[in-house]
C-alpha cells in the first residue's frame, strides 16, 4: 500500500522516533537516512549524529539515493552504524556483504517497505512545478495545473529503476518501520520488457551503444554511486598497467561501460542508481540489466543481492554450465 | 541594426554558418543537451534553459590531441598535429556560458604563457549568444551580477520574439555574420530593440564575507560535514563552465602515438598523487574542501572574481545534491 | 596573434646517464645548441618520454654549464623507470624552464646554509655550484648533506672532494646509522644539523629532502632562531602541465610550478598545509 501525504508524515514521525531511541542510547552512532536537498523534489543524504540532526530527516517520495554505499568508510569511523534501507538498498547491503566490504553485526538497518521514487521530470511534464501543485493519494497522484485538476496513477511518474522493481520491500533488516506493500514487478518476468525492444543483429546493438555512450564524461558518477562497485582501486584507474586512457572518446567509453558491467555480472542488484547518477542520461540500467538477463538464461533464475550465501552464478562452476565455445 | 528569422527558417541559417567551418549548437542527445558540432537535421534544442554540458568544451574540448610521435631505435620525432578547421560558429551560449569563458581567459588568455590551443579556438569562434527567456528553477546568475538576457563578450546576441528569432550584432564579426546570412533575415520587428531583462533567483545567498572570511576557515568543522555525502565522482566538475583542470596523456604504441590533454577532475584521488604514493589531499574531505575553497577564495585571489556564474549546472546533475549553494549556505552565506 | 602551444617539446638528446646509487641516475640532456635554454637555480623543466609520458624534474646543473642540462632522477614511477633504461643517444623531449627558481638577489653578501637529504641535493647542488661560480659575491657556505646510507649519497665527487676544496667552504656528511666502511658521522640529519648548531646570523639557511626530513629540519631551525624569511625550501608536487593551468599542483591559490616550487619558510605559513 502505497503512503499517501499524510501517512508520509506520520511516517516519518514514526521513523524518527525509532531511530533516535537508539541513536540517543548509544546502540548507533550514526543514522544514515535522507533529509530535505535544495529543491522539494530532492531529498539527500543525512548522516545523524545528534537529536538535532534526526530533525532533518525526512522520508518522502524522494529519498532515492542509495545510503548502503557509504556504510564501509563510515564503519571505519564509527563503531556501529544504523541505516533507513528501502528495497534496493537492502539488496545493496547485501551486495557489500557478500563482498565482504562490512560486518553485518555493526549495522542496524531499518527496513522502510518502498512505494516507488517520484521523478521530477516527469512530473515537470506534466505541468508540476511547485510542491502545491501535487497530492499523494494511495495510489495515484492528484495534480493541479492551469488545466485543472488530474488524478494519474503514481507509476506514471515513477523513476524508471523504481517502475521495474521486483523488490520494494526490504529483504533484511533489524526492525520493519513501516507496513510491507506490494511489489510492482514480478521478478520471473522482469525481462520482458528488454525482450520487446530486442536489437537482434551486433550491428543494431553497436549502433545503439555507441549512440548513448559516445556522450559519456568518463565522470564515474556511475561507478561511485554503484555498491557493486568497491574496489580500492578500480581497473580504470590502474597506471601500471594502464587498461584505460583517461580522455572520454568512445572508444574509452565503451570499454569502461563494457568492463564495468561485465564486472558486475550475476553481481549487479539492478538499483539503477547508475542511471538516475548519470548526469547525462545514459541508460545505464538497461545496459546491466541486459546482462543480467544473459546470466539468467545461461545459468538459470538469479537475483542478486536477495540471498547473501548463495554465491553469483559467475563465482559458481557446475559441470552443466553452458560451454563456452561452440562444441564440434 | 537588429534582424530577425522565423523559427521555421533556422535549418537555413545553419546551412549558411556552417558552410564557413564547424557550427556549435545545442544538441539534444537523449535526455541531455551538449554543445556539439551540428550537421543537417541534428535535434537542435535553443529553449530549454540551460545545456546539461557547459559552453566550454567549445574551447577546452574534452579530449584535445596536440602532437603525434613516432619512434624508431633512438630516434624521436615530435609534430604539433594540425589543429582543426578554423572560422567556428558557436551558436545558443547563454550568458553563464559567456561568463564561464570570461573566467577560462584569464588563465588559457591572460596568463603567461597563452595557451595556443585554446587562443586559437576563442580567437577564430563567433559566438551567437541567447537570451533566456526565464530562468531556470536552478538558476541564480544574478547573484553575480549576470543578466541572462545580455551576455558580455559575445558577437551576436540573439533573443526569442514571437515566432523567430531576433538578431543584434555587437561587434564586427557579428556584422559580418549578420550579412553572410543575407535574404534570410528580415529587419528586425518594431518595439524589439532589446531583449527582455531577466532576473533570476538568488537561493537567499549574499556573497560578503567571500573570499576573505574564508582565509580563517581552512579548519572549519563544518568542511567535515560537508564532504561526507560527496560521491568523489566528477560529475560537477565536467559540467561546470569555470571548471578547467586537465591532464596530458600519451596515447599510442612504442613506435608512435599522440599526446593529448583531456579534462581531469580534482575530485579524483589520482589528481594529486604523486609517484612514490605521497598525496598531499588524501581523502574526500581536502577535496571536496579544495574545490570549493577554490571556487570561493583561491580563483578570486588569483584573478579577482568568484568562479561561479549561478548556471545551476550542478544543482542538477550531482546524484546526491551536493552542490555550491548548499556549500555557501552552509559557510554561512545565506541572508536570514 | 595565435599564441604557440606552450605544452609541446623540444627534442633533446641524452648524452650520458651515470648510476649514482641503485636507485638515483644522473642524465645529460643537450640540443643541438649545447643547453636548450637559459634557466636560474632552482628552476626544473619537463622530460618528455613517448609513450610512457612527461615529468617535472628540478635542473641539477648549474645555468653556468652550457653544453647540457643535468637532472638527478630517482626511480619512483613509470616515468622514472623508463629513464633509467635509456641509454646514450636516445633522443627525448623537453619543456622548461618552469618555477620561480631561488631568490638570487635575497642571498647576496650572505652566509649559506644548504641541507639536503637524499635526492634533495639535486636542486641545491644547482645553486651551491652556481655561487662557487661566483664566490665573492656569497659569504661562508656550508653544506649538510646526509642520506640513509653512503650507497645512497649522490656527486660524490663534489661532495667528498670539490666542495670541501673551494674556498669558505665546508661540507659535513652524515649516514642515518652506521654502516661498514663508513668512517663519517652518523646521526639524521635534522639531529646533525641541532649539533652543528650553526648561528642565524647574516645567514640563509637552504633545505630540500624527504618530507620528513624537511619536518624536523625546519623545527631544528626554528630552535636556532633562524627567522622564517631566512628559510627557503622547495617543493615536490604532482605536476603536468608546468604553466599554472591543469589545476592540480596548487597549495591554496599559489601554484608550486609557478609561484613556487621555491617557497620560503614565512610564505608556507601563509599556505593551506596541503603539501
Amino acid at each position: 500500500m502505497a503512503q499517501d501525504n499524510l501517512n508520509r508524515d506520520q511516517a516519518t514521525a514514526r521513523i524518527r522516533a525509532a531511530v533516535t531511541q537508539d541513536l540517543l542510547s548509544g546502540r548507533i552512532s550514526l543514522l544514515l537516512g535522507w533529509q530535505k536537498g535544495l529543491f522539494w523534489w530532492r531529498s539527500r543524504p543525512l548522516f545523524a549524529r545528534s537529536q538535532q540532526d534526526l530533525e532533518r530527516l525526512v522520508w518522502d517520495s524522494f529519498c532515492a539515493v542509495n545510503l548502503s554505499r557509504y556504510l564501509p568508510e563510515e564503519l571505519s569511523i564509527e563503531e556501529r552504524v544504523g541505516i533507513l534501507v528501502k528495497g534496493c538498498d537492502a539488496r545493496a547491503f547485501h551486495r557489500l556483504l557478500q563482498d565482504r566490504m562490512l560486518d553485518r553485526e555493526r549495522v542496524l538497518l531499518y527496513g522502510l517497505p518502498c512505494p516507488g521514487m517520484l521523478d521530477y521530470r516527469l512530473l515537470a511534464e506534466a505541468g508540476v512545478k511547485e510542491a502545491e501543485q501535487m497530492l499523494e493519494e494511495g495510489e495515484e497522484l492528484v495534480i493541479q495545473t492551469g488545466g485543472g485538476e488530474e488524478r494519474r496513477p503514481r507509476t506514471d511518474f515513477l523513476l524508471e529503476k523504481c517502475r521495474l522493481c521486483s523488490h520494494p520491500d526490504p529483504v533484511v533488516y533489524d526492525q520493519l518501520l513501516l507496513p510491507p506493500g506490494e511489489p510492482r514487478m514480478d521478478p520471473a518476468s522482469r525481462f520482458q520488457d528488454l525482450e520487446a525492444r530486442e536489437r537482434p543483429t551486433p550491428a543494431e546493438r553497436y549502433a545503439y551503444w555507441s549512440g548513448e555512450l559516445q556522450r559519456c564524461l568518463s565522470c564515474y558518477a556511475c561507478r561511485q554511486v554503484c555498491p557493486a562497485c568497491s574496489c580500492r582501486e578500480c581497473f580504470a584507474e590502474q597506471q601500471e598497467p594502464r587498461w584505460l586512457g583517461k580522455g572520454a572518446g568512445l572508444n574509452e567509453n565503451m570499454l569502461f561501460h563494457i568492463i564495468r558491467v561485465y564486472h558486475g555480472a550475476g553481481r549487479c542488484i539492478e538499483c539503477g542508481e547508475c542511471q538516475r547518477a548519470c548526469p547525462v542520461g545514459i541508460p545505464l540500467l538497461e545496459l546491466s540489466r541486459r546482462l543480467a538477463k544473459d546470466i539468467e538464461e545461461l545459468y538459470g533464475p538469479y537475483e542478486a543481492g536477495m540471498d547473501p550465501e548463495a554465491p553469483p552464478p559467475l563465482l559458481t562452476y557446475r559441470p552443466e554450465d553452458p560451454a563456452a565455445f561452440p562444441e564440434k | 541594426m537588429i534582424r530577425y528569422i522565423q523559427e521555421s527558417r533556422l535549418e537555413e541559417l545553419f546551412r549558411i554558418l556552417s558552410r564557413r567551418g564547424p557550427l556549435y549548437l545545442p544538441l539534444a542527445e537523449g535526455p541531455s543537451l551538449s554543445f556539439r558540432p551540428w550537421s543537417e537535421g541534428a535535434p537542435v534544442d535553443l529553449k530549454t534553459v540551460n545545456s546539461t554540458v557547459s559552453a566550454k568544451e567549445i574551447f577546452l574540448p574534452r579530449e584535445e590531441a596536440y602532437f603525434c610521435y613516432r619512434r624508431a631505435g633512438r630516434e624521436l620525432a615530435l609534430e604539433p598535429l594540425e589543429q582543426e578547421a578554423a572560422n567556428a560558429v558557436a551558436f545558443g551560449l547563454r550568458a553563464c556560458d559567456l561568463r564561464g569563458l570570461e573566467m577560462l581567459d584569464r588563465v588559457f588568455k591572460d596568463q603567461d604563457p597563452p595557451d595556443g590551443l585554446y587562443l586559437r579556438r576563442r580567437e577564430q569562434t563567433a559566438i551567437v549568444a541567447l537570451a533566456c527567456a526565464e530562468p531556470a528553477p536552478y538558476c541564480f546568475c544574478s547573484l553575480f551580477g549576470i543578466d541572462p538576457a545580455r551576455a558580455g563578450g559575445a558577437d551576436l546576441q540573439a533573443w526569442w520574439h514571437g515566432e523567430g528569432l531576433c538578431l543584434k550584432a555587437l561587434t564586427a564579426a557579428g556584422e559580418e555574420l549578420l550579412s553572410s546570412a543575407g535574404e534570410l533575415l528580415h529587419e528586425g520587428p518594431a518595439g524589439a530593440e532589446e531583449p527582455p531583462r531577466v532576473e533570476t533567483g538568488n537561493f537567499g545567498l549574499k556573497l560578503e564575507g567571500l573570499p576573505a572570511g574564508l582565509r580563517e576557515r581552512f579548519d572549519d568543522p563544518v568542511w567535515e560535514e560537508l564532504y561526507r555525502s560527496c560521491l568523489g565522482c566528477g560529475a560537477c566538475t565536467y559540467i561546470c563552465p569555470t571548471c578547467y583542470c586537465f591532464d596530458l596523456e600519451d596515447f599510442g604504441h612504442q613506435e608512435k602515438g599522440e599526446r593529448y590533454r583531456c579534462w581531469d577532475s580534482c575530485m579524483f584521488r589520482e589528481f594529486t598523487l604523486m609517484a612514490g604514493g605521497h598525496n598531499p589531499r588524501p581523502t574526500r574531505k581536502e577535496r571536496v574542501r579544495n574545490r570549493f575553497l577554490h571556487k570561493l577564495q583561491y580563483y578570486p585571489e588569483r584573478y579577482g572574481e568568484i568562479a561561479c556564474t549561478g548556471c545551476g549546472r550542478c544543482l542538477r546533475s550531482c546524484p546526491v545534491d551536493l552542490n555550491i549553494v548548499q556549500v555557501i549556505r552552509a559557510l554561512g552565506g545565506e541572508s536570514r | 596573434m595565435t599564441a604557440v602551444n606552450p605544452l609541446l617539446p623540444q627534442k633533446v638528446t641524452l648524452q650520458e646517464i651515470v648510476a649514482e646509487t641503485p636507485e638515483i641516475k644522473t642524465l645529460r640532456l643537450a640540443s643541438e645548441k649545447g643547453i636548450p635554454f637559459d634557466f636560474i637555480p632552482g628552476q626544473c623543466a619537463m622530460i618528455s618520454l613517448p609513450p610512457v609520458g612527461e615529468a617535472l624534474f628540478s635542473i641539477t646543473s648549474s645555468p653556468g654549464c652550457r653544453e647540457y642540462l643535468e637532472f638527478s632522477i630517482k626511480k619512483v614511477g613509470a616515468v622514472t623507470r623508463a629513464l633509467h633504461e635509456l641509454e646514450p643517444g636516445q633522443q627525448l623531449g623537453l619543456r622548461g624552464p618552469y618555477g620561480n627558481g631561488f631568490p638570487l638577489e635575497a642571498l647576496r653578501g650572505k652566509d649559506l646554509l644548504f641541507i639536503g637529504g637524499g635526492i634533495g641535493l639535486a636542486p641545491l647542488r644547482s645553486l651551491i655550484n652556481y655561487c662557487l661560480e661566483r664566490r665573492g659575491d656569497f659569504g661562508g657556505i656550508d653544506i649538510l648533506y646526509g642520506a640513509r646510507t653512503p650507497e645512497d649519497l649522490i656527486r660524490r665527487e663534489e661532495i667528498m672532494e670539490r666542495w670541501p676544496a673551494a674556498p669558505d667552504t665546508r661540507v659535513y656528511l652524515t649516514v642515518d646509522a652506521p654502516y661498514p666502511g663508513w668512517e663519517g658521522h652518523v646521526a639524521f640529519v635534522p639531529a646533525y644539523l641541532s649539533e652543528l648548531a650553526f648561528s642565524p646570523e647574516n645567514r640563509i639557511a637552504i633545505t630540500c629532502g624527504p618530507p620528513a626530513m624537511i619536518k624536523f629540519v625546519l623545527k631544528a631551525l626554528e630552535e636556532l632562531n633562524f627567522a622564517p624569511e631566512q628559510v627557503i625550501t622547495t617543493l615536490e608536487m604532482r605536476m603536468k602541465c608546468g604553466v599554472g593551468k591543469c589545476g592540480r599542483c596548487n597549495i591554496g591559490s599559489l601554484y608550486v610550478c609557478r609561484d613556487g616550487p621555491v617557497f620560503t619558510l614565512a610564505q608556507l605559513r601563509q599556505l593551506p598545509p596541503e603539501y
